[in-house]
């Protein structure tokens, strides 16, 4: 059966492999433009996240395509993002057009309800062995597009050619996208490492390092909607971010007490919510020596907003300049310009005058 | 010597807690400073020190904490309100950050603010954030078990009395508690529809517990408000619903639309904020209580 999705950046295609190891397919969600973006704040409440907003208009377009089945993937830990799996919302926005339209929410609170979650939907017949193997694919990709993500960024501030890194990127997604076993994902790997070790290298440092935190939905999608943000690496400036889907699929209390003991000052420890990433994240970054930090998340999104007073207070604490961007409804890339220009002339002002974050 | 003086803001918690906060407190003989209700001066002072983007109800939250902090209290009151103990609802991000985003903006320094830690299941709150609570103020389990009994006695909600007049078409006031019970908060809703002739319905204190199944809603007051919303539906008792929805709030956002769409009496979503017009206000209640009346009895209820 063909199942639809949202795109999470490019991490449907790890979806698309958890699928095809259960005998399923996944529909290629389209990509988020200004169309989509519009179908979506007309479909939800206005005070439902911007990312959700994208969520419900790459989700609404392809139910006007004929798509009736879809799957998400939630987390693996006990709390991720708590908007998702609101399935009975889902089927009251869609189920009156598409009156066979069904949500299938994948993941679960380890590996027991993972496959609990996963015979429900596709059957009983799942077997722990296939199981295994969907997340194992399911994480493997989602690891492999991460590292091509960090490090193709990480190297547009340093290489005179980013066409080539482009071309680079699409065509390690490409083949992270075909590859169907887990040997193949690592032909893949040692490829692009290959690839990307052949680049044009400037010798000069980074004129600025800024580290990125924020709502995992939304940096999963700078490709679509902050491209224009992302060229700062093409004009010498390192960014970095160190969150990613893989924080959100695997959080579960382990992984989660290490994290909570970094910021345990700022945050109370028995809750474990998806602020702990960017809280932890931007204490890194400060101590790391950072010239700023860039806080970037969707209107609306209640993590965020619930961490954003707490980052500007790390960030004060840390002496580390801080710029919160908060894209919704209303957000115009090209306003962006000016407030992001502003800031990197404020980090190498300190630079060049020897202040860094303590 | 003299008790400790422990102020809690009349505000979010506060209401969700149905003031047994303040009681136990009493109980335990600590001098307790309840902030006053909230006023225009309040909010304002939220407003000024919070996030433009956080909802309406917080920010009144913050001008009540800077309220009890004008006042000499010794430490303020902010619990930490986790979630369930199936893993499954939780309160939303910014309610469950209540302690920590006071301490951020500066508000509170974190060692005067008391934040026990409460989970709840589906019985509602546990008492283990009471014992904590007790503990810290050097109280032993027995005396907390004293308090905690005298102050379990059902009272009517806060700022909302029940009326129910046999010929006046009756209303349910939809929403979180803290924006049910705040009448500033919400416009004098209350006060409002009384005048217009109308019958008051709030949902009894406790009356669903903290963890509401069965809605697919993570969230646990809009799981809330769901539930209530399916009930006062089926209710033949009750003509019509006002969902008071705070300005931003999320979980309720999720479910707003779902509300008008499912609901079949007549149903009036109010966005509470504080660029809101009282005027708009009574005109829109004027036109939904006329709504009800032009609705013949057979159709008020719903088989």
């Amino acid at each position: 059966m063909r199942y639809f999705t949202f795109s999470w950046g490019k991490n449907y295609i790890a979806v698309r492999a958890l699928l095809r190891v259960l005998g399923h397919d996944l529909a290629t969600p389209p990509q988020i433009t200004a169309p989509v973006i519009e179908r979506g704040i007309t479909l939800a409440h206005p005070f439902l996240c911007f990312s959700g907003k994208l969520v419900l208009g790459q989700l609404q377009v392809q139910v006007d395509c004929g798509e009736q089945h879809m799957t998400f993937m939630s987390s693996l830990g006990p709390e991720a993002c708590r908007c998702a799996d609101t399935s009975e919302y889902l089927e009251s926005l869609f189920g009156t057009t598409c009156p066979a339209f069904s949500a299938h929410r994948i993941g679960g609170d380890g590996v027991g309800t993972a496959l609990e979650n996963l015979r429900s939907h596709f059957g009983p017949r799942i077997t722990h062995a296939q199981c295994m193997r969907a997340y194992a694919m399911f994480f493997g990709k989602v690891d492999l597009l991460d590292k091509i993500e960090r490090q193709c960024l990480k190297m547009f501030h340093r290489c005179p050619d980013p066409a080539r890194i482009r071309a680079l990127q699409a065509e390690a997604v490409r083949r992270v996208d075909d590859a169907h076993r887990i040997v193949s994902l690592w032909r893949v790997s040692r490829w692009f490492d290959r690839v990307a070790a052949t680049l044009p290298k400037r010798t000069e440092p980074p004129l600025a390092r800024i580290g990125i935190v924020g709502g995992e939905h939304i940096l999963s999608e700078l490709d679509s909607i902050l491209m224009r943000l992302k060229r700062l690496a093409e004009h010498g400036i390192l960014l970095d971010w160190r969150g990613g889907f893989r924080c959100l699929a695997h959080s579960d209390e382990t992984r989660l007490a290490p994290l909570k003991s970094r910021c345990a000052e700022y945050l109370a420890p028995d809750v474990s919510t998806s602020e702990i990433f960017s809280c932890t994240h931007a204490l890194d970054f400060a101590a790391e020596g950072y010239d700023g930090l860039l806080h970037i998340y969707a209107f609306g999104c209640m993590p965020q907003t619930a961490a954003k007073p707490v980052l500007q207070r790390i960030a004060r604490d840390a002496g580390m300049p801080m710029i919160s961007l908060a894209v919704g409804d209303r957000f115009a890339e090209e306003g962006l310009d000016n407030r992001v220009e502003a800031f990197v002339d404020l980090l190498r002002s300190r630079r060049r005058s020897g202040k860094v974050a303590v | 010597m003299t008790a400790p003086s422990i102020g809690i803001p009349r505000s979010i918690l506060h209401y969700e807690f149905d003031g047994q906060l303040a009681s136990l407190l009493e109980g335990l003989g600590v001098r307790v400073v309840l902030s006053p209700p909230t006023n225009r001066d309040i909010f304002l002072a939220g407003k000024r020190c919070m996030l433009d983007e956080i909802c309406f109800p917080v920010k009144a939250f913050a001008g009540h904490v800077a309220w009890l902090l004008d006042h000499d209290v010794d430490a303020v009151l902010v619990p930490v309100l986790v979630g369930h103990e199936n893993g499954r609802v939780f309160p939303c991000h910014v309610r469950t950050r209540l302690s920590d985003i006071v301490v951020a903006l500066g508000l509170c320094p974190r060692d005067r603010l008391l934040s026990p830690v409460f989970r709840f299941d589906e019985l509602g709150l546990r008492p283990e954030g009471f014992y904590d609570l007790g503990a810290a103020l050097g109280a032993s389990v027995e005396a907390v078990d004293a308090a905690l009994a005298a102050c379990r006695t059902p009272s009517p909600p806060e700022g909302t009395p029940q009326t129910r007049c046999p010929d006046a078409p009756t209303v349910a006031l939809l929403g979180h508690p803290y924006v049910v019970q705040d009448p500033w908060l919400n416009g004098y809703v209350a006060r409002q529809l009384r005048e217009l002739g109308c019958s008051i319905r709030v949902a009894a204190s406790g009356e669903f517990g903290y963890s509401p199944e069965g809605t697919g809603q993570h969230f646990d007051l809009a799981a809330r408000t769901l539930t209530l919303a399916r009930q006062w539906d089926t209710d033949a008792t009750v003509d019509g619903i006002v969902f008071l929805l705070p300005f931003n709030c999320g979980p309720d956002g999720d479910i707003a639309r779902y509300l008008t769409q499912t609901t079949r009496k007549p149903l009036m979503t109010l966005v509470l904020d504080e660029l809101r017009s009282d005027g708009g206000m009574r005109t829109r209640m004027e036109a939904f209580v006329d709504l009800m009346s032009f609705r013949e009895p057979a159709r008020r209820t719903v088989s």
